[in-house]
């Protein structure tokens, strides 16, 4: 239990051929609870998706829980919540259907659920409390409850592990405030949480370190109160998207390379 | 009953129910994965199976079952290779499934068992004995395996890149779908034909979708869904002396037409209910909670506000909680405190 929850060594990360994370030096302690912040189109979203094996790693090293992400053995020991709004699915599915697929890494490949795995289940969407909707079908909940299943889902797997992709983004601020709850008490119980987002604001209480992603570059890693005000993602609106990142980064950072800047209007 | 008299009816009806009961319940992992028409290009494929048995003078329900199956895992590994010609990869297949199997099938010799229309469309008064015990062996092999696997099915269908992350065996597990597919590809040729096959993997799915609640019992609806058309339309067919493929396909979707008028009716009569009900209180229009000077009434897992002597239950919707008037048939009325008493 003495590796680190998160090592990225000289990490590229991308798609196909195509680099969108350059040359990643990141270590994550066990235990911590790390916000990765950018504007949209800065490869934020690509560096949790190498972690997770949904990304292709080019180059460098990237190890999750102590082994190569690829070779990593019980994968359920990773959770996930994906940038997404709404559950998915065209066929009916109740919270607990869907939120008991968050068991199933732990099961083997033929195993089926016991008590313990229903009990987690239960726990799960309890936590994120929706303890009344459990058998409720998912179409007939609200967007920021549906996000909520798709959050009670990872907890499922009782993970080490939490990466979340934009988990308050388009969240009524009810959900938002009942997610930051269920995140502190994930949290404290020692689970590494990495959380990938536009605006810290909501979870500001849980996270404690923050690492920037500009360009496909770390361009900052530190407490995440360090982030400048004045240059922080914060600034940056969604609808900025589509736009280049503003410029100006904290001093005591290098500024990323011409090259890497061309890298990422350049490369689509 | 006339129809059981005959042997080939017997035969028939026994596969229209194993048809009717195993392609809804592969077919709804297709449709959850938005992938309805998997089945009918498998169908394509299994053609040339069909004709390379009918030349090799082998049993065509063997040869097609391999054709549809090698179909399946080819067009899965071509999926997963994430190429952009994936698309155009599979319409090869397709079309060169359905074009080999015409081609195969002429070249062969006069007075074999060449009839095409029996492969395309059905020809279910042919089945022997010997096919309905294959039949037989599918069915159980196939219910088996949803049996075994449907959950981490359900997860793949419904979430690929979230069962990826987690680390469930995506691959295998689709091309395991795409098999079972294949196989009921080939269960269902006799019955309803090559080209009519995705319909009764998907209409019983559609027709359960709208009912459902969980995705179990969306499942065991479609396989019921399934099993009722198949049987109804193969004994219909009998007594019309129309097809029983196309049959049992109309019915599917007669039944599919009818679900989806009285749904729409449900919800329609719901939502002018609940209307009324808003309107008489939408000169009222706060929200009940502690303090609120209406008398809390504690009922299972909400809580009632006693107003005026009728009682307010809250109402969960997408934009957030309201207070209605609770609907009476829901709640014993000896609850209900009468007009007039007093209040703290």
């Amino acid at each position: 239990m003495t590796d680190p929850a998160i090592r990225l060594a000289g990490a590229t990360i991308g798609y196909g051929d195509v680099a969108i994370v350059r040359d990643a030096d990141l270590s994550v302690r066990r235990g911590e609870a790390v916000a990765v912040l950018g504007s949209n189109g800065s490869g934020k979203t690509t560096l949790s998706r190498g972690l997770l094996g949904l990304a292709t790693v080019l180059g460098g090293t990237v190890e999750v829980l102590g082994a190569p992400v690829g070779r990593l053995r019980e994968r359920g020991r990773v959770g996930y919540v994906p940038q997404r709004h709404t559950v998915s699915g065209a066929m009916p599915a109740t919270v607990r259907e869907v939120v008991g697929v968050g068991r199933l890494p732990r099961l083997g490949l033929f195993g089926r659920p016991g008590a313990r795995d229903r009990a987690a289940v239960a726990e799960a969407v309890h936590a994120v409390g929706l303890a009344d909707r459990l058998d409720d079908p998912v179409a007939a909940l609200s967007g920021g409850q549906q996000r909520r299943v798709l959050v009670a889902r990872a907890l499922a797997a009782e993970p080490e592990l939490l990466v979340m992709d934009e988990p308050t983004a388009g969240v009524d601020a009810a959900s938002q405030a009942a997610l930051a709850g269920v995140l502190a008490r994930v949290a404290a119980a020692g689970t590494t949480l990495l959380v990938v987002t536009h605006e810290t604001g909501p979870l500001a209480g849980v996270l404690t370190r923050a690492v920037v992603v500009d360009s496909g570059r770390l361009t900052y890693d530190g407490p995440l109160a360090g982030v400048g005000a004045a240059t922080g993602p914060d600034c940056h609106h969604p609808e900025e998207a589509a736009r280049p990142p503003v410029r100006g980064y904290r001093l005591d950072q290098p500024r990323p390379a011409p090259d890497a800047v061309r890298l990422r209007d350049g490369s689509r | 009953m006339e129809l059981l008299e005959y042997g080939f009816m017997q035969r028939a009806l026994l596969a229209a129910l194993m048809v009717g009961l195993v392609a809804p319940a592969v077919g709804v992992f297709l449709v959850q994965r938005r992938l309805s028409l998997l089945g009918d290009g498998l169908g394509h494929v299994a053609l040339t199976g069909v004709g390379v048995g009918v030349l090799t003078s082998s049993a065509p329900v063997g040869t097609a079952l391999v054709a549809a199956v090698l179909g399946a895992v080819l067009i899965e590994l071509v999926r997963a290779r994430g190429r952009t010609s994936g698309d155009v990869a599979l319409a090869v297949l397709f079309y060169g499934g359905i074009a080999g199997g015409v081609v195969l099938l002429s070249l062969a010799p006069r007075g074999q068992a060449t009839n095409l229309d029996a492969y395309l469309f059905g020809a279910i008064t042919t089945t022997t004995a010997a096919d309905v015990a294959v039949f037989a062996v599918i069915s159980v092999v196939v219910l088996a395996v949803v049996w075994l696997l449907g959950r981490r099915l359900y997860a793949v269908s419904d979430d690929e890149e979230y069962a990826r992350a987690v680390g469930l065996p995506v691959l295998p597990l689709n091309v395991v779908l795409a098999a079972l597919v294949a196989s009921t590809v080939v269960l269902s040729m006799r019955v309803v034909g090559l080209l009519l096959i995705s319909a009764l993997m998907i209409l019983p799915s559609a027709v359960a979708q709208l009912v459902g609640r969980s995705f179990r019992s969306t499942l065991y609806l479609a396989c019921g869904v399934g099993v009722v058309v198949s049987v109804a339309g193969t004994a219909g067919s009998y007594y019309t002396g129309t097809p029983s493929g196309g049959t049992i396909v109309l019915l599917a979707i007669a039944l599919f037409l009818v679900v989806t008028a009285g749904v729409a009716l449900r919800d329609a009569t719901a939502r002018r209910r609940h209307g009324r009900l808003a309107e008489v209180h939408a000169a009222h229009p706060h929200e009940h909670g502690e303090g609120c000077g209406h008398r809390p009434v504690p009922h299972g897992d909400h809580v009632d506000y006693d107003h005026d002597g009728h009682l307010h239950a809250p109402h969960h919707t997408v934009t957030g909680t309201h207070y209605d008037e609770h609907s009476g048939s829901a709640h014993p009325t000896a609850v209900v405190p009468p007009v007039g008493r007093e209040r703290p």
